[in-house]
């Protein structure tokens, strides 16, 4: 296990390396250096941002010191200050994480408490009536632009029947709640992003979860499980479920970037302040600093994820566990 | 001797994709308490099927179409799923081929074996885990205490199979149904496996059910045989009187095979 | 009906082919034609799908919308299946260190969400059509060539390239002639959701503004509107999300059907 920890940790390296060469190279695609001033069409920057470009990324060094620099001050979380108010890159980030970790770890609970008992009971007899049903969910759900869905369900839970908040995360008189309502205030706006959220992984990860159930249940053990003469929930839910779930794991980590990605739509879409409407308010002012940092950030963020997921594998399954 | 098992007219059908397969065709055949039976036949002859049929643990796509299966004068065919599940593993136990496939990769040794003593003999799992380390003691397993805190892919094949048929045993089954349980494992193994069974056959009095597709075993242990051939008993008598006077053509043929390569 | 999900996926997408190509003959109006007097006007004989907020005849955007979704959908893919075949033929052949290198690489992409990365370039060069088209390429080609690599690893042993390689034929011929045609089948399933994939993105980033731009229709932007138009214009919202969610599913039910095939 410890040998085991010890490879996964030294083959990051190689990875964060990588992560951080593409992404100096998405920033050397930027406007600034003197060969393209005259040719950017794009009015949002100005001489006076690319001046600024020019100072921040030290453009007329070479490119290795460039790359060097760069680097020392990413490792020290210093990734300069946002242009669109001045303050650094990092407390801006930070200010933003924990709500977007907040929905996301939220939904990505919901999804699998969801997702595994509809994949068990898919998989209890595939074909049958319940297997074909959610099959055919699975694929309109796979199907639905999930920002749409927030869009019409907008339309109908906050517009027409006025259930929820339809934006943002807190009422208007937040201030003068008591912090037991505050805490409500702001879960019930988010309960329909949360939703949304939830929405966008549950079809992936309940066909997922039917194949790992229908997979486990046709191993060999479950034939002695039965030959023991265990109730057939014993057989499904100790020596079935416990195998399927397994690979079930790994999926937490690969999830991540998917998520990450959804969250620059559905933050959009609700007002929330999080990291994906930063990202997107960056996007839109071109806010190259907060950009960088947001590419470096969800890289790392999903290495990290996966990294955790494969532990949590090894862990979970004692094949991994004892043998180093 | 009244039999404690007695097959009659078994019909097993498999439903695939486009066609049904019949796997076992109108078999017949008994076992005496205490008796070593011998179940021979080519694979796909219907041998495992007709003995997973006894207790109902079929596949999915499997359907017992006629027959009866008497044990202890019960036909187990006609019992319901909580009636069968006092006679699985309690009074009819299996062994299988491949014991490491066979044995649950997430659980340990001691929990496999306790979980079935814990759910046939109402006892705490204290006692459970007093009982297990007898019961490897009993399959000849040094060191049981480290054995049941191993997970079976720390285990070689042939302690597996020790580990599974301890297991098999935990609650004094009347009939044990051995399943190839020598065809994965190499020679040496496979006699010290063969030799095993037969002491706790004399120390325990089990009747034993033992299915293969080596005549040189069968002839080593049985003393009855049935041979099945695409899915029906084909031949069923004495051992010495299958080898010395075999009636049906295939039997003929096995047992000319085996005598050229000098196996027998 | 031996296969009812490539009939029901080609039939959905034959019919959104031809409304694409026919699209500048079938569209009742211009697309960009502004009508004063018919702001936000719900369906009806006249306006099938009803008018936006500048009063331009929805249907006739969504026809056009259709050419944008599936040109990108088609070359997007093209671009990702082409870089995956090359970069997983090399990695799978080869094996060594070329195949360490490229999978390593791969495994690095795989490590960006897809969706920063787009709209980090994106904010950097111009939103169009062509520049979402070569980065939704750019960044979705590592399915592809994990694929490809894994097949030609399998293939590569068998006997029929081992027997090409004994009467001395060389490594391109090997692996265009042979390794690719026969691991082509997944690539071909992976591609086709890879274009259901494709739209969905291009109009994820559309329905934010940084996809196609205005005033050219697509699916996503003419979204963009409904965000304005809740509760009050429900066409807008409605019809351009089912023409998304139909599509996706044809090319979905395509790709169902072509796994049964390819078994």
């Amino acid at each position: 296990m410890i040998a085991y920890l010890f490879r996964r940790l030294l083959g990051i390296i190689p990875v964060l390396l990588g992560i951080t060469i593409i992404s100096f190279i998405v920033i050397h695609l930027a406007p600034g250096k003197p060969a393209t001033v005259e040719q950017s069409l794009n009015p949002k920057v100005s001489p006076e941002i690319r001046a600024k470009l020019y100072k921040l990324y030290g453009l007329d060094k070479p490119l290795h010191v460039q790359y060097a620099d760069w680097l020392k001050r990413s490792v020290r979380f210093d990734f300069g200050d946002s242009f669109a108010d001045g303050r650094p890159v990092a407390r801006r980030i930070l200010e933003r994480m924990p709500l977007t970790i907040l929905v996301n770890a939220v939904s990505l609970v919901c999804v699998f408490l969801a997702a595994i008992p509809l994949g068990i009971k898919a998989a209890q007899k595939p074909g049958g009536r319940f297997d074909n049903a959610t099959t055919v969910a699975v694929f309109v759900l796979f199907a639905v632009p999930t920002f749409w869905l927030a869009l019409l369900l907008m339309q109908l839970v906050c517009i027409r029947l006025g259930w929820l908040p339809i934006s943002g995360i807190k009422s208007l008189d937040f201030e003068y709640f008591s912090p037991a309502r505050k805490v409500m205030d702001i879960g019930w706006h988010l309960i329909l992003p949360v939703f949304v959220t939830t929405l966008g992984s549950l079809a992936g990860i309940s066909r997922y979860m039917r194949s790992s159930m229908i997979e486990a249940m046709s191993q060999p053990y479950i034939v002695t499980a039965r030959a023991k003469g265990l109730p057939e929930r014993t057989v499904v839910y100790k020596h079935g479920l416990r195998n399927a779930l397994l690979p079930i794991v790994t999926l937490v980590g690969l999830s991540i970037p998917g998520l990450l990605g959804g969250s620059v739509i559905f933050e959009s879409i609700f007002a929330l302040p999080g990291l994906g409407r930063l990202f997107y308010e960056a996007v839109m002012t071109r806010d190259y600093p907060l950009i960088m940092a947001e590419v470096v950030l969800g890289a790392v963020l999903t290495m990290a994820g996966n990294l955790i997921a494969d532990i949590s594998y090894a862990y979970v399954d004692p094949r991994i566990r004892y043998k180093g | 001797m009244e039999n404690l098992l007695e097959v009659k007219n078994l019909n097993v059908d498999f439903q695939l994709e486009q066609h049904v397969i019949h796997a076992v065709r109108g078999v017949d055949l008994c076992v005496r308490p205490q008796e070593t039976v011998v179940v021979a036949g080519e694979s796909g002859s219907g041998k495992t099927v007709t003995a997973l049929a006894l207790t109902r643990i079929l596949p999915p796509n499997a359907r017992i179409t006629a027959g009866e299966a008497f044990f202890d004068g019960k036909d187990l065919l006609a019992l319901n799923e909580r009636e069968l599940e006092q006679v699985r593993g309690s009074k009819i136990a299996y062994c299988f081929q491949e014991p490491t496939s066979y044995l649950n990769p997430v659980y340990s040794i001691g929990e496999q074996i306790c979980e079935a003593v814990i759910f046939h003999q109402h006892c705490s799992r204290k006692e459970a885990e007093k009982e297990a380390a007898r019961l490897l003691e009993d399959v000849r397993i040094p060191d049981p205490r480290r054995v049941l805190a191993s997970y079976p892919h720390q285990l070689s094949g042939g302690m597996n199979q020790r580990v599974f048929i301890a297991m098999s045993l935990a609650c004094k089954p009347r009939l044990l149904i051995c399943d190839e349980p020598t065809t994965a494992l190499d020679v040496t193994i496979e006699a010290q496996i063969l030799q095993l069974l037969k002491e706790l056959k004399a120390r325990h009095g089990f009747a034993l059910l033992f299915i293969t597709h080596n005549l040189a075993i069968a002839k080593k242990i049985a003393q009855r045989i049935y041979v099945m051939y695409q899915g029906k008993v084909v031949e069923g008598d004495e051992t010495s009187r299958i080898f010395a006077a075999p009636r049906h053509a295939h039997t003929k043929e096995l047992i000319s095979a085996y005598e050229k390569i000098g196996k027998l | 009906m031996r296969n009812p999900y490539l009939t029901a996926g080609t039939l959905i997408i034959g019919v959104l082919a031809i409304t694409a190509i026919l699209a500048p003959l079938i569209s009742p109006y211009d697309p960009a034609r502004i009508d004063g007097k018919n702001l936000l006007a719900p369906p009806s004989p006249a306006h099938l799908m009803g008018t936006d907020s500048l009063g331009r005849d929805l249907a006739s955007r969504m026809a056009w919308g259709a050419r944008i979704s599936l040109s990108i959908g088609l070359i997007a893919v093209g671009i990702a299946t082409l870089i995956g075949l090359v970069v997983g033929s090399i990695a799978g052949f080869y094996g060594r260190w070329p195949d360490a290198v490229i999978m390593r690489f791969t495994d690095i992409m795989l490590c960006f969400p897809t969706f920063f990365l787009i709209l980090a370039v994106v904010a950097v060069l111009e939103p169009s059509i062509y520049n979402i088209m070569a980065i939704i390429g750019l960044t979705g080609w590592m399915g592809a060539a994990r694929l490809i690599r894994s097949e030609i690893l399998s293939l590569k042993e068998r006997e029929f390239i081992q027997a090409e390689r004994a009467l001395g034929a060389s490594d391109a011929r090997i692996i265009v002639r042979h390794l690719v045609p026969n691991a082509i089948g997944p690539v071909l399933v992976n591609a086709t959701l890879g274009i259901a994939g494709a739209i969905l993105l291009e109009s994820g980033l559309s329905f934010l503004g940084l996809g196609v731009q205005p005033p050219t229709a697509s699916w996503g932007n003419i979204l963009i509107e409904s965000k304005s138009t809740l509760g009050v214009a429900w066409w807008i919202t409605v019809f351009p999300g089912l023409a998304i969610l139909v599509t996706i599913l044809g090319f979905n039910f395509i790709a169902e059907g072509l796994k049964k095939v390819i078994g």
